[in-house]
């Protein structure tokens, strides 16, 4: 059997497993939009961002150091980890919230980009890599300065797409509710 | 085309197809869902009319002769467009209620679709004698990527599909994907495989007849009518406002991160 041949049938069972896999039922079905100004409205995990990057600077132990509480000192800094690890889990949790308020909005919104629904997901594929490699970087015990900076710019941008795309929607729903109205005068006026 | 399986088995398979085909266009009137899905109820019924016009071409002519080749084919090429217009019907009654989703997704997959059919021209053999084959096989590979496609948004974006529409959709990709593969394996064994090949096509059909068959048997009206999204416009305004203020506060954040990292 050729290679062309071959081809054709693993591309055949390909979309067989791509159908089997689109086809299961959902994890988690997306949240209402109440549910997501809901949850919109809670406070922000990112506002502690400086406070965490505070804590995990060696400077803020070194007085520590100096006075020989070397033990104390790694304990401190092993606890500090830990809440770092947890902080980016919530920053994991609260970018999927943004990404599921996008797609809320997406199934709402009378036009939908093409791009910024790829960048989304490229931004997505990004930021779930970028928080593996803080992870990882965190319980080697490196600095992470660079990365939380990026993954809090990332958060950033999805933030600023969802309000775009907001305020787009709210203008539409606007014109869509006064025409009527508009409609509406241009008979009484006519009469 | 079956015309190389034993005469009467072949007879027999298609007598059951037609069978199957029967009931599923029973069970499509009485549950009015020709009402609601014309084109899979045109596909279904010029199915049963390509049976009915083939076994009479074979009666009258020779079954190898180039006219009765011409008839099944032609007959084939109609089937074929009819079932895709009753995949676009599936695609649309899925995701045309978002228009802004059903905007972007449209034009996706019609370019998923084109991109299958030119793969599959492109890889193929280039042999006369293979190019009904090679057209069937990338028509079907079009059909099937269009369907996977559109089962990924509606997974990607949690869209709610009624069941009826799913199982058609389900049916028609895994009988597109099939048929790829009987393509390619009967072109390998272009000789041997003949018979093999006309039995597996006509098994894959009857097991997507069966799929559709119950669709329509447990079809409801209640589970299959689905809510369109909605979200008042006091909703908008209040989700912008709100994300509004989490901007500020986001952007007020990172001004103080950067500023203090410049510092330190």
């Amino acid at each position: 059997m050729n290679l062309f041949l071959l081809a054709f049938i693993a591309v055949a069972v390909l979309l067989i497993l791509l159908l089997a896999w689109a086809v299961r039922p959902p994890r988690k079905t997306l949240a209402a939009p109440d549910d997501i100004i809901e949850t919109l409205s809670e406070k922000r995990h990112y506002e502690r961002l400086p406070q965490i990057l505070q804590c995990l600077r060696p400077e803020d132990t070194d007085f520590l150091h100096t006075r020989g509480y070397d033990n104390l000192v790694k304990r401190v800094r092993r606890e500090r980890k830990r809440i770092a690890l947890d902080y980016l889990r919530y920053l994991e949790q609260e970018y999927q919230l943004l990404l599921d308020a996008s797609r809320v909005l997406a199934k709402v919104a009378p036009e939908v980009s093409a791009l910024d629904e790829f960048e989304r997901f490229r931004l997505n594929l990004r930021f779930v890599l970028y928080c593996r490699y803080l992870r990882w970087r965190l319980r080697l015990g490196l600095s992470p300065w660079t990365i939380f900076g990026i993954l809090g710019d990332m958060e950033g941008n999805i933030t600023l797409r969802l309000e775009a795309a907001t305020t787009s929607i709210g203008e539409r729903a606007a014109i869509a509710s006064e025409f009527p109205l508009f409609l509406q005068n241009r008979g009484d006026d006519s009469k | 085309m079956p015309e190389m399986a034993p005469l009467v088995l072949r007879n027999l398979s298609w007598a059951l197809t037609t069978l199957l085909e029967i009931i599923l266009l029973w069970y499509l009137v009485r549950k009015k869902l020709h009402r609601t899905h014309p084109a899979f109820f045109l596909y279904v019924l010029m199915a049963v009319a390509q049976s009915a016009i083939v076994a009479l071409t074979y009666r009258l002519l020779e079954p190898r002769s180039p006219t009765a080749f011409g008839v099944a084919w032609a007959t084939q090429a109609v089937v074929v467009f009819v079932r895709w217009l009753a995949v676009m019907e599936i695609a649309k009654k899925a995701l045309a209620a978002y228009t802004g989703i059903w905007a972007m997704a449209s034009r996706i997959l019609i370019g998923i679709g084109v991109c299958a059919l030119v793969y599959a021209v492109a890889a193929a053999r280039l042999h006369w004698y293979l190019a009904v084959l090679n057209a069937d096989r990338a028509v079907e590979l079009c059909t099937a990527g269009f369907i996977v496609g559109m089962f990924l948004f509606v997974r990607y974006y949690g869209i709610t599909m009624p069941p009826f529409d799913r199982m058609l959709a389900i049916g028609f990709c895994l009988y597109s994907c099939f048929e790829v593969i009987n393509d390619s394996l009967y072109e390998n064994w272009v000789y041997a495989a003949g018979a093999l090949w006309s039995y597996l096509d006509l098994i894959t059909y009857m097991a997507s007849l069966i799929l559709w068959i119950m669709a329509a048997r447990n079809y409801s009206e209640a589970t299959n009518t689905m809510t369109q999204p909605e979200l008042l416009p006091e909703h908008y305004a209040e989700l912008s406002q709100k994300l509004n203020s989490r901007l500020l506060v986001l952007n007020h954040r990172l001004d103080h991160l950067f500023r203090s990292e410049d510092r330190s």
